[in-house]
């Protein structure tokens, strides 16, 4: 390679990252999907575009896949909060599992069937689309300024981040069923390979999670070296796991899932880091899936493959969604639109590269295939989830914005920090007195500075705004202190009292005197039951906020939350508001 | 809807001393009684009291609507003070409260009572209405804010 070309390749890489930036901005307004436009693109770049640039090297395109793929899955892992487990790890687990087999055993089973494959290879088919990607999910939820119940926000996140192992290893061992077939006892060869790869995945990537967080805390390095030892660290595990024939997906997921719940130095940094170099590794996949590409090898495959993605959408998913979620009693509503956020992103176009690697046959009709399905995917579902959710009536008002906040850990002592807040213009702190803040337990105020300057007294002064507060507290006392200083909330009062109506209840009052005091007839089991043991029966346990039950012209509705118990149950009257 | 079919001057009082929650509801007990035939200011009060056990009736923004059943052979009253200093309420924003407007709807209540007192909640929920209702500082003013609100 010239110099000279390198440079030009060096160009041109960079104004197609910077195109799809800028091009990121557009998509928020027109509600589309943003790795769409990064795969239009890719596309637009490559050999049938204005771009003209061929590249067909599906052994180049396989590495970058995949490190760009354990990128995302570490950030995803970082990202997953250990509370959200409450509601949602069973029934996400079982999305992620029993959901992918029966997705691509129906899609599997439709592709046999419409493109006369075998029954192994249209398998693998239904396998290579089986997992779902939430990044691009919660980035439509996001820009369209929708927040969901917690019951269907945190279940659609663990799902897609721990359904990516399980499609590729499905994926892999239908390949090497393929390349095997006709030797020995193929169910035997498939459940030991599932043992070993999940086996492996799970061992690795919980003592290797374990190992990398206590090496986080150890060392002493500068501080912007800590993102990259937790990126390092996540490869190796994903490189060594890989290397054994583990999956080595599922080892980075749980490998970052471990390092996002442990108080760690610098866990912000680490936390914004990762965000970036996810979101360059999406940009760099799909640019560069966009250009491996060949679009007008597409058109003979249009009409089967339209087949598949319709099978796959409307009737595969649904089934899958409903049958795994059938012993968590999903409220209705919140499973059809689980259904519908089967998203397909790039972890399926990247599996379409394995069989060709493997060196089976029919390759590049699974690539272009696959290829076709997720643009359909992202199409159909990734355009209509926004109005669906509101559709489908399972938003609840956007909480206060959580203040921006100073926060410094300090070393040695993990799980405190000191936060400094801003006073700001309409939040509850305004004319407090600092020592009537509500100071979770462990929580100590350490000053307030105002114009500069530590005040002497502060327990005869009143918070003024552009006031700063300094804290010393443990990571849960954020919670409370955060919604003291949260800015004055964007959603007004009046928008929260139409959705949790307009009294609170107590969580122990007794039902019966509820029912005599609004006038209406409810069964309980006990006389003594109050609205926190009726809601719990009514939601099976894991109520979420929002959940409501109508009762004559009243209804309940849950408010808040904390740990598996009811705090605050709003009472919405009757309907008078003109809507 | 309105207001003034449910409150009387007599029963608009501007710029009270509160104290605590059980003294205010007290004084709205009181206030009932002393206006309407019948009425004793245990019943109002126990009948009241016994509605916050179950959960504020704070609106949060400073704002209660203390309300329950009571005997009041089908009609609806209704009882507004302002405090001059404002006093914890329980309420949902944990802010404390200045602005009380306390609804007794008969025992039979329909549909019709709660949706008043959904529409009552939802009135003073505006911000100019309430600021208002707060500069007011007879009773006279403050039942003239109310009624030009909603006449």
């Amino acid at each position: 390679m010239t110099i000279e070309l390198i440079y030009q390749y060096i160009f041109g890489a960079a104004i197609l990252a910077l195109l799809c930036i800028v091009a990121s901005v557009f998509t928020r307004r027109i509600g589309a999907p943003i790795l769409l436009v990064f795969l239009i693109l890719g596309m637009l770049a490559g050999e049938d575009g204005p771009g003209g640039i061929t590249f067909n090297d599906f052994g180049l395109a396989f590495l970058f896949g995949n490190i760009a793929l354990a990128i995302i899955i570490f950030d995803g892992g970082l990202g997953t909060q250990k509370n959200t487990f409450r509601v949602s790890l069973k029934p996400a687990l079982s999305l992620a599992t029993l959901g992918v087999v029966a997705t691509a055993a129906i899609t599997g089973y439709a592709a046999h069937l419409i493109l006369d494959l075998s029954w192994q290879e249209g398998l693998l088919i239904g396998a290579i689309v089986g997992s779902t990607d939430a990044a691009a999910v919660f980035g439509l939820l996001r820009s369209a300024g929708l927040e969901l119940k917690e019951r269907t926000s945190a279940t659609l996140e663990i799902e897609s981040g721990s359904n990516d192992p399980m499609a590729i290893f499905l994926t892999i061992t239908l390949v090497q069923v393929l390349q095997l077939s006709g030797e020995g006892n193929q169910g035997w060869t498939i459940l030991i390979e599932l043992v070993r790869q999940m086996g492996l995945g799970l061992a690795i990537g919980f003592s290797g999670g374990y190992l990398l967080s206590r090496l986080l805390k150890r060392l002493s390095l500068p501080s912007s070296l800590y993102p990259l030892l937790a990126l390092a660290g996540g490869i190796s595990l994903f490189g060594i796991t890989t290397l054994w024939d583990g999956s080595g997906f599922l080892a980075i997921f749980i490998a970052g899932a471990i390092l996002g719940n442990t108080p760690l130095p610098y866990s912000n940094d680490i936390h914004k880091f990762h965000d970036g170099i996810a979101w360059l590794s999406q940009i760099g996949m799909f640019l560069m899936l966009g250009l491996l590409i060949t679009p007008s090898h597409i058109i003979p495959i249009i009409v089967p493959a339209l087949a598949i993605a319709c099978v796959l959408i409307f009737i595969a998913r649904p089934i899958a969604v409903f049958f795994s979620l059938l012993p968590f009693h999903f409220p209705w509503r919140e499973q059809i639109f689980i259904g519908w956020c089967g998203l397909r992103g790039a972890v399926p176009i990247i599996l379409a590269l394995f069989p060709s690697l493997a060196g089976l046959e029919n390759t590049q009709t699974y690539f272009e295939l696959v290829f076709f399905v997720v643009l359909v995917s992202l199409i159909i579902q990734g355009w209509t989830i926004a109005p669906v959710a509101r559709w489908l009536n399972i938003e609840v008002p956007r909480t206060a914005k959580e203040p921006e906040c100073l926060l410094l850990t300090i070393k040695q002592e993990h799980d405190k920090a000191l936060l400094i807040y801003p006073v700001l213009t309409g939040s509850h702190a305004v004319g407090m007195s600092p020592d009537r803040l509500p100071a979770a337990e462990g929580s100590q105020i350490l000053g307030v500075i105002r114009k500069g300057i530590l005040l002497e007294n502060i327990k005869r002064e009143k918070l003024l705004a552009d006031d700063q507060v300094v804290f010393l507290a443990t990571t849960d006392a954020r919670d409370t202190l955060g919604r003291a200083f949260a800015p004055a909330a964007r959603v007004s009062s009046l928008e929260t009292t139409r959705f949790f109506g307009e009294f609170a209840l107590n969580p122990d009052a007794p039902l019966q005197d509820i029912a005599k005091a609004y006038g209406f007839e409810v069964e309980t089991d006990s006389p003594t039951a109050t609205v926190e043991t009726y809601l719990l029966k009514q939601f099976h346990g894991k109520p979420v906020v929002g959940d409501q039950v109508q009762l004559g012209t009243v209804k309940l509705v849950v408010r808040d939350i904390k740990d598996d118990r009811i705090v605050s149950v709003g009472l919405k009257l009757g309907s008078v508001t003109h809507e | 809807m309105l207001i003034e079919s449910i409150l009387t001057l007599e029963r608009s009082k501007a710029n009270i001393e509160g104290g605590s929650k059980k003294r205010l509801i007290e004084t709205l007990a009181k206030i009932f009684a002393d206006n309407i035939e019948n009425f004793k200011v245990d019943d109002v009060y126990h009948s009241l009291i016994n509605r916050e056990k179950l959960g504020s009736t704070g609106l949060g923004g400073g704002i209660a609507i203390p309300h329950c059943r009571f005997e009041t052979k089908g009609e609806t009253y209704g009882v507004c003070v302002t405090l001059n200093q404002a006093i914890d309420f329980d309420a949902v924003d944990s802010k404390p409260v200045d602005i009380i407007f306390a609804m007794l709807v008969p025992e039979n209540a329909e549909k019709s009572h709660l949706e008043f007192l959904a529409s009552l909640a939802e009135i003073m929920q505006n911000q100019s209405f309430v600021e208002r209702m707060r500069a007011a500082k007879t009773d006279e003013d403050l039942f003239q804010v109310i009624t030009q609100k909603t006449g």
